[in-house]
């Protein structure tokens, strides 16, 4: 294997662990969009979601990698395992928003971001204290199926997740852009209160925004689970450090940017690991976290000020 | 409005029947005063807390108590940059590392470089040995810990610095990001450099504490007296600093930052100095935890510790110093001893009624959902802790209450710009300003002379940049072009605190008060400028900032007592409970702390009523007798016509007329702007 042959290799890779940080960073996104609310619970709903996602793959009598469904079989439990963890990250998400958030509605400063550190070590130890520590074995139904370019290898896998990540990016997209409910979220995201006087009714779309985020996290959660073939309790706080700095550096608050920044971060993931060391890997991530907020606080598409009190 | 006609009352009646000695009181309270109590309360606690270990001798709860003691001092630290700042750090847990650290590697045999002469005059003082190596003689760290608390302490400032200064310009929830990611890569760092730290093994060997040759070993007396010693210092160091200048400033900074800077506070020094004193408080304790381990690995300083410490603070009450206290003490007890205890019972329970999983439930491994549930309980429903940081005061009473307010009563003020009455000519000049908003040109090219001891009013259409015009002044807008001139001195580029310095105060539009400080706080952050003491003084309490804080705390008085009895009943209250007309006269107040030559008075009358506009008129007046140079914003015309010696108008950020107010009154040009441009109504 050359070493042009290595980064294209871990190219790859990291456009895989990208698409997954993209999805996850869009919930961060579009949250703080509307409320300039930073969702810590948004870690460990993307890890309660990746349990959500095995127990509904076995629930097909998926275990393990053993048990490999080709054609329509595997789409349709395929597609029925993305549709039930989306749809329970998304009522975990609405549930954190109106049990422990919107009653903070108005209150300044850092209450809700404190509760939402609350409710993420909450979701953390629910997983912790029923299912126990140890990491489990991901149900995979997919075949191994390889392509090979010179040395370098494109799996089935990592196709079915570019196309989940672009199918779900396109549509949110189309959503935020070409329907009235986006076009009364973009209202809101700058500017609630003229957005409340307009008729929009501001704590319906503040619901939206956390049932999609969250449903995101659960396509990135049920992809983690795919890619690794491994979840455990403990996989939140690594993998949303990360999603939240991909965040960050498109510029919290704009989706392209999530988008953006998420491929980034994947790359910058497995490139950097290859050419300087992965044990460093994290401290490269967190440093780019760290000088992107102090030097271009507003990140590659952000237009926020976030020196604003 | 009966009193407004009544002679003025003296101040002092006012001020001896303060909110405090008519509250109803308790039986016991009636005995003993509120600080009688206070004090009897320390010494019960000071007692305990060194009869402690003679009381009960069980070795681990001993040991449990220590490490509760450690935690109480992190969050002490913390309660500092969060607490009194308002600056929330997700990553506090490094600086404890960063302590530990040092301790760990001057005190162990991690690092064993090469004896050379070098290091001979280190051998001498003791902090080295010379030890046989495997290919000749090696050096041996062995540092005093009683040297690197302290040492460990600046080390843990010095980063508490070099991470807070490029971090100052971000607020709130971006601040705890930054934080955060210094958090996780300091224990990074840590596993990542194994010929330093031993990476995720841990130090091996650090040297326990020695006292008169005593060593400390693994008994754990020794060091719970230590831990005692060490928070009773940070206690004592947080009350001092709270209740000095240097605690009021950090408070402003909490409560409303641009405020703060326009009250004459130099941001970035202090949440700097917040940043060094809570990591030099953090470093203390990650020596004495470590000395107390005798080992350190990356693990014990990851995010949990930090969101720990955190809890802690929040449970407590965040900024209240025996809350935080009380709060890490609780939760260290709970984890340590009280979870263990109810599993027990609960095993016991499961036996007896032969439920399987009652006997395997281990409650002290759901620490951190109890903080998690915690957290959220405490936002919820009392987001002031378990010991709120300010006391709530009882309403006043009825006679409190009635009006007596005095007119023009500044003579206790005759200094207040006694140095420049004299001097004559320009004391404000601004020539060409403009300034833009993107697109939008604020304002254009504007001129104006504000005279020696003279009333200047801005009038003009809202949008016409009369505030962009104080804000340019006073250091918060930087203009795009022209230049202010302030006694004869170029101040256009200045930041707010040094233009205040230099003697221009001024109110808000829509009012600037430090809403959860009370009215005399506000009023002192307001003397900031004018006071000296700094985070030494503080601690040291010498009789020299005694008295300046007695000497400032009196002349803020006699300034509430400008008002009658609007404000000076309500001293002790905090200003978010006042009235609209109240809080006015308050930022009044606290602009004339500052001992300004220059008022800027931003719309002072809006949202009074006629008698309570006339009263503040009249107060307005006394101010200029007593040697103020004002300019105001005001819309109210008749309150223009009757203060101003000149008015300036402003529209879409130009100059259209300037002169006595008769004069600017019949101008064309003003009445078109007031009316509307090119409006064809006649």
């Amino acid at each position: 294997m050359t070493e042009y042959e290595v980064l294209l290799q871990q190219t790859i890779n990291g456009l895989s662990l990208g698409a997954m940080y993209a999805l996850l960073a869009l919930g961060f996104t579009l949250v703080y969009g509307i409320l300039e609310l930073i969702n810590f619970a948004h870690f460990n709903v993307f890890m309660v979601a990746s349990f959500i996602g095995m127990w509904a793959l076995q629930l097909f009598g998926v275990s393990g990698q053993t048990r490999i469904l080709t054609g329509a079989a595997l789409a349709g439990v395929l597609a029925f395992a993305f549709v039930v963890t989306m749809a329970a990250a998304g009522v975990i998400g609405v549930a954190i928003e109106r049990l422990s958030l919107r009653p903070l509605r108005g209150v300044r400063g850092t209450a809700a971001m404190i509760t939402t550190i609350g409710v993420n070590y909450i979701l953390f130890n629910a997983i912790l204290l029923t299912v126990g520590a140890g990491s489990e074995n991901y149900p995979n139904p997919l075949p191994v199926v390889r392509w090979q370019f010179g040395h370098v290898i494109v799996e089935l896998k990592e196709v079915l997740i570019w196309v989940v990540a672009v199918v779900l990016m396109v549509a949110l997209h189309l959503f935020v852009n070409h329907t009235r409910l986006g076009k009364a979220m973009r209202a809101t995201a700058q500017d609630g209160e003229a957005a409340r006087m307009m008729g929009v009714d501001v704590d319906r779309i503040i619901v939206i925004a956390f049932f999609l985020g969250s449903a995101l996290a659960g396509a990135a959660a049920l992809i983690f689970g795919l890619y690794y073939n491994y979840t455990s309790f403990i996989v939140g706080y690594t993998v949303g450090l990360r999603a939240f700095t991909a965040a960050v550096l498109g510029g919290i608050g704009s989706i392209t940017g999530a988008m953006v920044g998420g491929l980034l971060i994947g790359l910058i993931e497995t490139l950097g690991g290859q050419l300087i060391a992965v044990r460093w890997t994290d401290v490269i991530i967190f440093s780019i976290l760290v000088l992107v907020l102090v030097v271009v606080p507003s990140g590659l598409f952000g237009r926020s000020n976030p020196q604003k009190s | 409005m009966a009193g407004i006609d009544e002679p003025p009352p003296t101040p002092t009646t006012a001020l001896e029947t303060g909110p405090r000695a008519k509250a109803p009181l308790a039986p016991l309270a009636a005995i003993i005063s509120r600080r009688a109590r206070a004090r009897l309360a320390l010494v019960l606690v000071t007692a305990f807390a060194l009869l402690f270990p003679i009381l009960h001798h069980n070795d681990a709860d001993i040991d449990s108590a220590a490490n509760a003691l450690s935690f109480a001092s992190l969050a002490l630290g913390l309660n500092i940059v969060v607490g009194f700042a308002g600056l929330l750090d997700l990553g506090y847990a490094a600086f404890f590392a960063i302590g530990a650290y040092a301790y760990g590697v001057a005190s162990s045999f991690q690092l064993q470089p090469e004896w050379s002469s070098v290091w001979e005059p280190f051998r001498w003082l003791d902090l080295v040995a010379r030890m046989p190596g495997a290919t000749g003689d090696v050096v041996h760290f062995q540092v005093s810990f009683w040297l690197m608390l302290p040492i460990a302490a600046a080390i843990a400032a010095f980063f508490g610095v070099l991470f807070g200064a490029p971090t100052l310009r971000l607020k709130g929830d971006y601040l705890a990001i930054v934080t955060l990611g210094f958090g996780e890569i300091v224990p990074i760092v840590a596993r990542n450099i194994p010929s330093v730290t031993n990476g995720a093994m841990g130090l091996n060997g650090v040297a326990p504490p020695q006292l008169f040759g005593y060593s400390f070993g693994v008994n754990a007396t020794p060091y719970y007296y230590v831990g005692v010693a060490l928070v009773a210092l940070l206690i004592i160091t947080s009350l001092r600093l709270k209740n000095s200048r240097v605690g009021r400033a950090w408070m402003a900074i909490r409560e409303d930052e641009i405020a703060a800077a326009a009250m004459g506070v130099d941001r970035v020094r202090f949440k700097l100095l917040a940043f060094a004193i809570g990591a030099a408080f953090a470093g203390a304790t990650g020596t004495f935890y470590v000395a107390k381990l005798q080992t350190a690995t990356p693990e014990m300083f990851m995010f949990p510790v930090s969101v720990m410490v955190l809890v802690m603070v929040v449970f407590g009450g965040i900024g209240s110093v025996w809350g935080v206290v009380i709060g890490a003490l609780l939760l260290q007890v709970l984890q340590s001893w009280f979870l263990q205890d109810l599993s027990q019972w609960l095993h016991a329970l499961g036996r007896l009624i032969s439920v399987d999983w009652l006997q395997h439930v281990e409650l002290a491994s759901s620490i951190e959902l109890i903080f998690g549930v915690i957290l959220v309980v405490m936002m919820l429903y009392r987001r002031d802790g378990l010991i709120p940081a300010s006391r709530r005061m009882p309403a006043l009473s009825i006679d409190q209450q009635s009006t007596q307010v005095s007119r023009g009563g500044f003579d206790a003020l005759r200094d207040l710009a006694a140095a420049d009455r004299a001097a004559a000519g320009s004391l404000l000049g601004i020539t060409d300003l403009t300034v833009r908003f993107g697109g939008l040109v604020a304002l254009k090219s504007v001129s104006l002379n504000v005279p020696t001891h003279s009333i200047v009013a801005v009038i003009g259409p809202n949008g016409s940049g009369k505030s962009t015009l104080f804000n340019v002044v006073t250091g918060l807008v930087a203009p795009d072009g022209g230049s202010v001139y302030f006694a004869g001195k170029e101040i256009g580029r200045l930041p707010p605190h040094r233009v205040l310095e230099r003697g221009i105060a001024r109110t808000f539009q829509n009012i600037r008060l430090f809403p959860n400080l009370t009215v005399l706080e506000n009023v002192m952050i307001g003397m900031h400028a004018r006071l000296g003491t700094g985070a030494a003084g503080a601690l040291l309490r010498l009789p020299k900032t005694r008295r300046e804080e007695e000497e400032a705390r009196e002349r803020a008085l006699e300034i509430l007592a400008l008002f009658g009895n609007r404000l000076l009943p309500r001293a002790d209250h905090v200003a978010s409970s006042l009235s609209y007309a109240n809080r006015r006269r308050t930022e009044i107040a606290r602009a004339v702390a500052a001992r300004p030559k220059l008022l800027l008075l931003d719309e002072p009358t809006a949202g009074m009523n006629p008698a309570e506009t006339r009263e503040l008129a009249d107060q307005i007046r006394g101010l200029h007798q007593a040697g103020l140079t004002l300019v105001l914003i005001e819309h109210k015309l008749d309150v223009v016509v009757s203060l101003a010696d000149q008015v300036v108008v402003l529209d879409h950020g130009e100059k259209i007329a300037e002169g006595p107010a008769e004069t600017v009154r019949s101008d064309e040009e003003v009445i078109r702007a007031y009316l509307g441009r090119g409006t064809v109504y006649a």
